[in-house]
């Protein structure tokens, strides 16, 4: 057979290096064309992850036992011989860049699984990687830099589940840089600075939101035939919103990205939610970056126990002791109680005129006042119960007005009373201890000093925001409430306005531990009407104008541009089957009862559509009894497209 | 202690007084038991208690009695047991006595009474007092027995105890109780005791056992507020007393138990609510399987769907009597409207309302009381406001249809995953009864009344102690059934197998159930053990005795060993081994996808021989003919199989009378005439047999 020269590309030997030539046949298999290259070389080192890259086809010649013959390489290819993982730099869910090493030739299938198995998150098929948004990223490339999280060194492994140690993956127990990259993935990063926010590309539109989803990389080809080159940056996202078997035990750095990509969603209006749910979010953030200071680690500590339970056993480990009386343990028993002079108006009485200063007293979950003092021995003028009313603060630091509105139930309707306090402490006690009332708790109740405390730590934070309007970035315990809620919000109201009414959010929210708290923020997230649509714009056929196409996880729905409103859904369990013709780029869709669609896509490549439908499909499928192992080729079938097959 | 003993006496003052005033009212308290009024104290909240007992009904009152006459029967032992452990101890004397917590005037409850309620009565038994009773007869007994601590480390102990103890009690004596009157569909009414700690789910179970109702998961308890119109019916999850509470002293509000199919709709037809939008034709053909995938979708997940509702609907403006439109939207987090002139886009939503604080009612007759565009509305306000307020936000809808969405989708919004877990209880528990009405019923028309008296005494214990039917309950339900219909000629044979009546019986109370459950599946096999678990089993005789006599078909399974009437019957008997066999045919409710056992459905075939999978009546005609028709075939085969118990009693049946009846039950043998006559004997056995078993207990 004829001997022919072809020559390689050794990417060890560096950018300027010629080519080296070998002398092969066409029967000679890739394996046999990589061993000569080798040896030609001359260089001693691990050649194991090296392959074959056929560079005018944009293909790898994987295959080792294939000839030269089967590929179709003729004498005029330009083979490069170079690793199969390289660096990659990919900009996490909490908006951090860690570079590391990822398969540059096996379909980004396979290259996420990788990624998601170093960095410990399961269930890769919910993930996938797409190519950033270009704008604003020149100027900051240079402080992103600095940032960077480097885990190149970290050993390729095949296991499918890293070993752990000391509740980590092993390979990041390494060093402390290693601890420190670990630390950034599964704990919640502090809230950003509202500039930062108010920097970020936000969506203005539907047809914005439909933009980034062209960007996605198709699932089935690697990313060097997608065109990525070493240390390019990507991000790594959820792309299907069909999140399986959460477990806060096992994932940890699932939930933890999973709620920045939810955070960040919420702060670019990526997902609209109304005034009060933003507000609820904000708490909640809030909440969870002050929980993360305190609880170094995603561990649910013990819910705040029942009064008489921790009474009783109080008493228990009492009785251990010393033994003690009876009458001491009905001390303990009966409930604290507040008393002071606080000033109450009663705004619908109008026999009370503005607020006269009364003699309060709280025990239990009522509020019993009297003239003075002296009198609290007698009848109160009145005892209100504050089970079940709603408590709404009024309070302005700088004015030093601390107020507790009450909205009190009663047969005839809603009776309004207003306590006005002195100072912060004083508000603090009464107000916390009006938010357990409210929900029927004591002042017994465990969670009543943690209550003060976060109210306290609240106030702080709105003296810090009337002083220096937010220009500080969020540091330690003044956290700035823009941080906490879009950039809408910051023109419509000022710091202080905001700061009551995130605060009024928070009460119920307050005292979930963090898992409970990171969990109820994704549970709001994903009611919201809008969560887990993915948007292209297409044209249907028949028609003239651009829709746009909403991908849910059990739905497709159609969006007139025009009015902003659905027009159409359809849902998966319906379907037939779907049919993509890639010549035309169109999309064919069959519905049981003869419902037939079609349209072709206009801001996405239509594989990509053809994805996610097919992908959805796939999530579908998952079940507790595989869902250990990962059935990669149904999902390629799925979502493959002609090419995979 | 000096302070508890103040307590005490203190309360024992309050209920002196109340117990004079009691006297004074002749017709209420006329059956005490003796040991009753020694021991009892009555503490009642309301000083017009006469009044209100006056106005309740005589069987009320008797109801009532016979609940807490239970109670103390329950309380009187636990206290002896007290008293032997806690002799030290001051405290227990007065608390002792049960309270009586009569009262009321039909709806509306009395007010909690601080009652010193019995720690160890049943009911206590379910919740936190489960730990008094256990702590007063456990504690006082280990010390004495335990490998010799000592003498301090006793003293300390008993200390511990007491005060335990006396912290309980302490605590129970806060449980406030209503009296509650629960108005039925046919205009009678239930009378029950709830404890405040008591769940509506819990309530239900009361009023399923008191009413003997098919137990459906539509049954439901409402409340109405008369003066506003209104109607809610309560979510199986909540308290029952805290809304009760919230009435005025003079309401007329009242509790309904009735059949509301709107309150699972939701997840039998998911599809209304959750793809309202499609087509009526869409909808109704919506398959199973779809549906289970909706429900999947929007109660299984991470966090649960409500259904995206937007429309336009008629407020009533703040205090006005004008009615506006606006666009409404449903959220998780609320009402919001479109205010005028802005886009439906969620940052223009203006919140209307949020559900933490406010519950959904139905308004009834709007039209006239408020000029509502429709009848169709529905109402948001806090729990506490019972009289017209401007807190009170009304809404109207242009049809029913759109109404159910609303007021569901709320729902949804406000209970979450509850409410599918509400769902599934109750589904349980209709099926598992539907089982055992199925079986029951065939076997005698019995279903009807059971003899008052041993209804009184039966729902007596059900009531007060809703949760914890004792054993003894629920075989005095199943008695009740059993009773009416021993079959005629083969009933002979039949008597002997109450057994398995009573296990399907005893399913219904809360405890049963996972029995109930168990035995229906392995039923075939076990059925003989299960019976024998119970103590009325047949043979035994037991001072039970309530269930013996009546239910005739369905003891087959386990009566032919012991007493196998006459051959002839047995010989029909066939079908009902093989469960698989007779499965099929018989389970007339078989709606159920529980596997009905065999052991259910065979009860009703044995009876009569001729028809296989007869539905139960037919069996008692068919009873009197003995051998004709061939039994089901497959049934006879599959016995032998089955365990050597079922093996016996096929064998018997299909070889004929291979066992002869131990003991003929001559009475009953008279076809029509043995019914009667043996309800009058079961009964008074049934009393007897009562009244042994409490004493013994």
């Amino acid at each position: 057979m004829a001997v022919w020269d072809l020559s390689v590309t050794v990417e060890d030997l560096g950018a300027d290096a010629p080519p080296v030539t070998l002398s092969v046949t066409s029967d000679l298999h890739v394996g046999g064309v990589i061993l000569k290259l080798v040896e030609k070389t001359q260089i001693q080192q691990d050649w194991s992850d090296h392959a074959l890259w056929w560079e005018q086809k944009q293909k790898w010649l994987l295959r080792t036992a294939w000839a030269l013959e089967k590929y179709g390489i003729h004498a005029d290819a330009r083979l490069v011989f170079m690793p199969q993982h390289k660096p990659l730099k990919l900009g996490l869910p909490n908006g951090k860049t860690i570079r590391l090493l990822a398969s540059f030739s096996s379909p980004v299938f396979q290259t996420v699984t990788g990624i998601c198995r170093m960095l410990n998150i399961r269930h890769p098929e919910e993930l996938s990687l797409l190519r950033p948004i270009e704008e604003k990223r020149k100027k900051k490339e240079k402080d992103m830099s600095e940032e960077l999280y480097d885990i190149t060194m970290v050993p390729l492994s095949s296991a499918s589940r890293p070993c752990m140690y000391n509740g980590m993956p092993a390979h990041f127990a390494d060093s402390a840089d290693m601890e420190a990259v670990y630390k950034m993935l599964s704990m919640t990063q502090p809230p950003p600075a509202p500039e930062v926010v108010a920097k970020q590309y936000r969506p203005a539109s539907v047809v914005d939101k439909a933009h980034i989803n062209g960007r996605w990389l198709d699932s089935s080809r690697s990313l060097l035939q997608q065109g990525i080159q070493e240390n390019d940056r990507l991000w790594l996202r959820f792309k299907y919103y069909s999140f399986y078997d959460i477990e806060p035990k096992y994932d940890v750095v699932r939930l933890t990205q999973l709620y920045e990509q939810a955070r960040w969603a919420i702060l670019l209006e990526d997902i609209d939610c109304t005034e009060e749910e933003m507000m609820l979010f904000g708490a909640l953030q809030y909440h969870i970056s002050k929980v993360a200071q305190s609880e170094p680690q995603l561990l649910a500590s013990a819910a705040a126990m029942d009064d008489l339970d921790s009474a009783l056993q109080s008493l228990e480990v009492k009785l251990e002791g010393e033994s003690s009386s009876a009458s001491e343990m009905l001390d303990n028993m009966t409930a604290p109680e507040l008393n002071d002079y606080l000033k109450i108006f009663r705004p619908k009485r109008l026999t009370l005129k503005g607020y006269k200063l009364y003699w309060v007293k709280f025990k239990d979950t009522s509020i019993s006042y009297f003239k003075s003092k002296e009198e609290c021995f007698g009848e109160p003028i009145q005892q209100i119960n504050l089970k079940g009313c709603e408590v709404a603060p009024d309070v302005n630091v700088a004015a030093n007005k601390f107020l507790i509105r009450l909205l009190i139930p009663s047969p005839e309707g809603m009776n309004e009373v207003y306590l006005r306090c002195e100072d912060e402490q004083q508000y603090a006690q009464w107000m916390a201890a009006c938010r357990l009332a409210s929900k029927g708790k004591s002042l017994a109740d465990s969670s009543y000093q943690s209550e003060i405390q976060s109210i306290c730590s609240f106030l702080a934070m709105q003296k810090t925001n009337s002083g220096s309007h937010g220009k500080t970035p969020a540091a330690d315990e003044s956290i700035n409430t823009y941080s906490l809620v879009s950039p809408r919000y910051h023109k419509k109201y000022k710091a202080k306005q905001l700061t009551p009414r995130i605060l009024d959010a928070y009460q119920n929210v307050s005292l979930l531990t963090l898992t409970d708290a990171v969990m109820r923020f994704l549970q709001i997230w994903q009611s919201l009407p809008d969560f887990g649509l993915s948007y292209v714009v297409v044209r249907f056929k028949g028609s003239r104008k651009d829709e746009v196409l909403g991908i849910a996880p059990n739905k497709l729905i159609r969006i007139d541009l025009g009015v902003g409103d659905v027009v159409k859904t359809w849902r998966y369990n319906n379907m037939k089957q779907w049919n993509v013709n890639w010549d035309i780029k169109q999309m064919a869709i069959e519905f049981e009862g003869n419902v037939n669609i079609a349209f072709s896509c206009v801001t996405a490549d239509c594989k990509i559509v053809h994805e996610f439908i097919g992908g959805y499909i796939f999530m579908s499928t998952r079940s507790r009894e595989k869902s250990d192992t990962l059935n990669e080729e149904l999902f390629h079938k799925l979502t493959g497209g002609h090419e995979a097959l | 202690m000096d302070d508890i003993d103040a307590m005490f006496s203190d309360l024992l003052g309050e209920m002196d007084l109340l117990t004079q005033s009691l006297g004074e009212s002749t017709e209420p308290l006329p059956p005490p038991l003796p040991s009753a009024q020694k021991e009892v104290n009555f503490s009642i909240g309301f000083t017009d208690l006469n009044e209100s007992l006056n106005e309740l009904e005589d069987n009320d009152l008797d109801a009532l009695m016979n609940d807490l006459m239970a109670d103390l029967n329950a309380s009187e032992e636990k206290l002896a047991a007290e008293i032997e452990g806690l002799k030290p101890a001051p405290t227990p004397g007065p608390p002792q006595s049960a309270q009586l917590a009569p009262k009321g005037p039909g709806p509306e409850l009395l007010p909690p009474t601080p009652s010193l309620p019995s720690p160890a009565s049943p009911q206590s038994g379910r919740s936190s007092t489960v730990t008094s009773p256990a702590s007063s007869t456990n504690s006082p007994l280990p010390p004495p027995q335990a490998s010799k601590p000592t003498m301090e480390e006793i003293e300390a102990q008993m200390k511990a105890d007491k005060i335990k103890l006396a912290l309980e009690k302490l605590k129970e004596a806060k449980v406030k109780k209503l009296v509650v009157k629960v108005l039925l569909n046919d205009g009678s009414s239930k009378t029950l005791m709830v404890d405040e700690r008591q769940i509506v789910r819990e309530v239900l179970e009361n009023m399923f056992e008191k009413t003997h109702c098919d137990c459906n998961v539509d049954w439901s308890l409402c409340e109405t507020n008369h003066e506003l119109q209104l109607e809610r019916l309560f979510e199986d999850h909540e308290n029952m007393v805290e809304p009760l509470l919230a009435w005025t002293r003079d309401s007329e509000n009242q509790v309904l138990f009735k059949e509301m199919p709107e309150k699972y709709e939701v997840f039998k037809n998911p599809q209304n609510f959750y793809l309202w939008k499609k087509d009526r034709k869409t909808l109704k053909d919506m398959k199973d399987k779809d549906k289970e995938i909706l429900i999947k979708e929007n109660f299984c997940g991470t966090s649960i769907i409500v259904p995206d509702l937007e429309g336009v609907l008629h407020l009533k403006e703040d205090g006005k009597k004008s009615w506006k439109q606006r666009l409404f939207q449903l959220r998780a987090s609320g009402i919001y409207y479109v205010p005028k002139g802005k886009t439906k886009s969620s940052r223009d939503l203006v919140c209307f309302v949020q559900f933490d604080n406010v519950n959904v009612y139905y308004g009834q007759d709007f039209k006239t009381k408020y000029k509502a565009p429709t009848d169709f509305c529905f109402v948001l306000k806090h729990p506490q406001i019972q009289k017209e307020s401007q807190y009170i936000k009304y809404l109207c809808c242009d049809d029913a249809r759109t109404m159910k969405l609303w007021v569901t989708g709320i729902r949804i919004a406000k209970y979450g995953a509850a409410l599918y877990e509400n769902f599934k209880a109750s589904e349980k528990k209709a099926a598992v009864s539907a089982m055992f009405s199925n079986r029951s019923s065939p076997s005698s028309s019995s279903q009807s009344t059971p003899s008052p008296t041993i209804k009184a005494k039966s729902s007596g214990q059900a009531n007060g102690h809703a949760p914890q039917p004792s054993v003894g309950t629920i075989m005095q339900d199943l008695g009740d059934f059993p009773p009416p219909p021993p079959p005629p000629s083969l009933s002979s044979g039949h008597t002997v197998p109450h057994p398995p009546p009573a296990s399907g019986s005893s399913s219904p109370p809360p405890p049963p159930p996972q029995s109930a459950k168990k035995n229906s599946i392995k039923l075939p096999p076990k059925h003989h053990q299960s019976s024998s678990r119970f103590p009325p089993s047949p043979h035994s005789q037991d001072p039970l005795p309530p269930p013996p006599p009546p239910p005739p078909n369905e003891d087959c399974s386990d009566a032919p060993p012991d007493f196998l009437p006459p051959p002839p019957p047995p010989a029909s008997f066939p079908p009902p081994p093989p469960s698989v066999a007779s499965f099929p045919p018989p389970p007339p409710l078989s709606s159920m996808p529980l596997p009905p056992p065999p052991a259910f459905d065979l009860p009703p075939p044995p009876p009569d021989p001729c028809f296989l999978p007869p539905p139960p009546q037919q069996a008692f005609t068919g009873a009197g003919a003995p051998p004709p028709p061939p039994p089901p075939p497959p049934a006879a085969a599959p016995p032998p199989g089955v365990g050597p118990k079922l093996a016996v009693r096929s064998g018997s049946l299909k070889k004929g009378p291979p066992a002869p009846p131990k003991r003929t039950t001559p009475p009953l043998h008279g076809a029509g005439g043995g019914g009667g006559g043996g309800d009058g004997d079961l009964m008074s056995e049934l009393m007897l047999a009562m009244r042994k078993k409490r004493g013994n207990v």
